[in-house]
């Protein structure tokens, strides 16, 4: 008999548990006054939220390019900003590029995106036409950003349907740089900026010395090299009626350009075996004569005591160089716009974010103030900086597409299945064409 | 009887061959990863990379531990791992014998279902458990952290195979003397269950150490709540990776887990030295 009570009385109080649960649950989840503050994730931070009346805000910033080598330097521009604007604070929150969007796309879905963020050129225009980024213009209007600081074409880079929403942050751009000594030993003459790919065959072909193990030159067969080739020879990624033309005699000769390279001047894709930054290492082993990439390299080459020098990256018919841009962009459901505003025109343009970047390499600002650059341009290797901007005078910049991951995924299959699968250069490109048209829908 | 011997001396050098072949193939991997911390960043880059740091340094140590507050980053990743291997393991060893000792009615179609949530991917659930523990107020916290991860599907199905294995005799002697379940429960059949529970215990452990995705998204890169793998993952550059800075963090990283299973070795072994045979 006793059992039986007991039975009893455990199960109702397991009926009371389960429903003093639930209660509790409904009680967490509506909060109405966190609604206004949407925008902003829940951080452990004690600073308060809001205000009208001078209560300190916080902003948070997340980013991509400050770890791990600069997260010094981001914090000297944040106490810049902070002690011209002391009812501001900012916090930082950062993850690897390669991880970045994935937690940026989910903080964007769940309605808990950072109040300020970066963005790069091939990934602005998803965010812009989803809806998720602040109108700019407003602030333009009332003083706190001015449109003259910038590069046109990089402010121009930002904008969506004419509509302002972010302010260029960062550029950096592709080159040819060459290893010096390695030019020396074969009697050549130096890469000049009237270079064409011709000229860059020949020397490839000269220096290229498969028992010494060092290649001629290095391009990688991918997407962003693609379509830079495509306009060094004169053809362009979409055509007039915005459908892809890539896969027309042009683009035909710029995937030919790429792909005929590794095995012959180049190591093989065997050879590379997806080890990152295979190229970089195999420049600063002093084994590759001529090397596609970028101006951040310069800093580490400097370390290693190479004698290289730059120059402006060969075209076919045409120059164009490969061009890339980082934005700080603010959320549309920031509940602080104002200061948001403020926070990424300081972040962009003051000259303590300049002289920031110039001292620590921490890639070029997209000013539009020559003097600011004149230290930069005599800092110390490589010798002809000026290839850096002169680079800016034809740029390629990357076709965007709101489905953009896709369409570069495509490509760089199409690519590969040259190189790996033996297709014949115009059927792969039909046939991403193809499937990059299907995209646009 | 010679021939015998150089048989069997032969057999004998031949399973020790494989043995030690096996055994470089598993452990250079690890000497590799603690090779290439010692090296400077030149000496990582250089093509064919060398057998030996030349010359050797300490330094990335050192440099894991300025960059970010990587201490921060061990306590958050310990605290959460052993957090969140203690409450599997309660909850899966209660479902588990509940599964296992207590008949009720649809008790099959329920633990199937169970394992049927094995089979979706984490990926597919991330944003809408992303919104939940925004409703709830819980983007990085540690408690946003733990509560996901702390039903274990595979613990269960684990811990029930290893309760069903135990003789029900025990259960209905236990209940003749007036035990009611909870004691049958823990002074029973969990103590039988040694080996089982530190083999779960290291899985979970190493599983909840590893994790990636979830911690990655529900602490929305604020410094404060990150754990070890999500930090780390922050020294490979956009462009350019110091990757004997990356495998100093690496060694530091593993440190807990090696520490961890040398613990519990003992029982992992005898747990599945005895698969097959009754307790």
């Amino acid at each position: 008999m006793t059992k039986t009570k007991n039975l009893r009385t455990r199960r109702s109080l397991v009926g009371l548990a389960a429903a003093a649960a639930l209660l509790l649950g409904a009680c967490g989840s509506d909060d109405k006054t966190d609604t206004a503050n949407s925008g902003s994730p829940d951080t452990t931070a004690s600073s308060g939220e809001d205000a009208a009346g001078g209560d300190k805000v916080t902003l948070t910033y997340f980013t991509f390019s400050a770890a791990p080598d600069h997260l010094a330097d981001l914090d000297t521009i944040i106490t810049a900003f902070e002690s011209e604007n002391p009812s501001i604070h900012i916090e930082v929150q950062t993850a690897a590029y390669a991880d970045y969007f994935t937690s940026l796309q989910t903080q964007v879905a769940g309605d808990a995106a950072p109040d300020t963020f970066e963005l790069n050129y091939e990934n602005f225009v998803t965010y812009a036409r989803g809806g998720a980024l602040l109108d700019l213009s407003p602030y333009v209007t009332d003083g706190s950003i001015d449109p003259a600081r910038y590069f046109p074409l990089a402010l121009d880079g930002f904008t969506e349907s004419g509509t302002q929403y972010g302010l260029p942050a960062t550029f950096s751009d592709v080159v040819l740089i060459y290893n010096k000594t390695l030019f020396d030993a074969a009697g050549l003459d130096y890469p000049t900026a009237d270079w064409t790919w011709a000229d860059e065959q020949a020397a490839a072909d000269a220096l290229t010395d498969p028992a010494a193990g060092v290649f001629g030159n290095y391009q990688p067969v991918s997407f962003h090299e693609f379509y830079k080739a495509l306009a060094q020879t004169g053809g362009s990624f979409f055509g007039p009626d915005g459908k892809a033309s890539f896969n027309d005699a042009k683009g035909v000769e710029a995937a030919t350009w790429l792909t005929h390279k590794p095995g012959t001047t180049m190591p093989t894709l065997a050879d590379i075996g997806g080890t990152p930054d295979y190229d970089t290492a195999l420049f600063k082993s002093g084994k590759l004569a001529m090397w596609h990439n970028g101006i951040w390299q310069f800093t580490g080459l400097n370390e290693t005591g190479i004698d290289y020098d730059i120059v402006v990256d060969p075209g076919n018919t045409t120059k164009a160089s490969a061009v890339f841009m980082n934005a700080a962009v603010a959320s549309k459901g920031t509940s602080h716009p104002v200061e948001a505003a403020k926070w990424i025109a300081f972040l962009t343009g003051s000259p303590t974010t300049v002289e920031t970047r110039l001292a620590s390499s921490w890639e070029l600002p997209a000013v539009n103030d020559e003097a600011a650059f004149a230290t930069y341009l005599t800092s110390g290797a490589p010798a002809n900086r000026q290839a850096v901007f002169d680079s800016l005078d034809n740029v390629a910049l990357p076709p965007v597409l709101e489905r953009q991951q896709e369409m570069q995924d495509i490509v760089a299959n199409a690519l590969e299945s040259v190189l790996t699968g033996g297709v014949d250069v115009q059927t792969a490109l039909d046939n991403a064409a193809a499937e990059v048209n299907a995209l646009l829908d | 009887m010679a021939e015998h011997t150089i048989r069997s001396r032969q057999r004998t050098f031949g399973r020790y061959s494989v043995l030690l072949f096996g055994a470089v193939v598993m452990i250079g991997p690890f000497i590799w990863m603690v090779v290439a911390s010692l090296k400077t960043d030149t000496d990582i880059q250089r093509i064919p990379p060398g057998l030996l740091p030349n010359p050797v340094t300490g330094a990335n140590y050192t440099r894991v531990v300025d960059t970010f507050p990587f201490w921060r980053f061990m306590a958050n990743s310990i605290g959460v791992s052993l957090a969140s291997t203690l409450l599997q393991l309660i909850l899966a060893t209660t479902a588990a014998y509940c599964f296992a000792r207590i008949e009720f009615r649809g008790r099959n179609g329920l633990f199937g279902l169970y394992l049927a949530t094995m089979m979706i991917p984490q990926q597919v659930v991330i944003v809408p458990l992303f919104i939940e523990m925004r409703n709830l107020h819980l983007i990085n916290t540690y408690a946003g952290l733990l509560l996901p991860t702390i039903v274990s599907s595979f613990g269960t199905f684990l811990m029930r195979q290893a309760f069903l294995a135990l003789p029900k005799e025990l259960d209905e002697a236990a209940f003749v003397d007036g035990a009611g379940h909870l004691r049958v429960f823990f002074r029973i059949l969990l103590p039988l269950t040694g080996p089982a529970l530190a083999t779960f215990a290291v899985f979970a452990f190493m599983a909840s150490w590893n994790a990636f995705l979830w911690p990655l998204v529900i602490t929305s890169g604020s410094q404060s709540h990150m754990t070890l793998p999500v930090g780390l993952a922050q020294l490979q550059g956009r462009f350019s990776t110091n990757w004997n800075v990356v495998m100093a963090g690496s060694v530091m990283s593993i440190a807990p887990i090696v520490a961890f299973y040398a613990f519990t070795q003992r029982w992992v072994i005898r747990s599945v030295a005895f698969t097959g045979t009754k307790g």
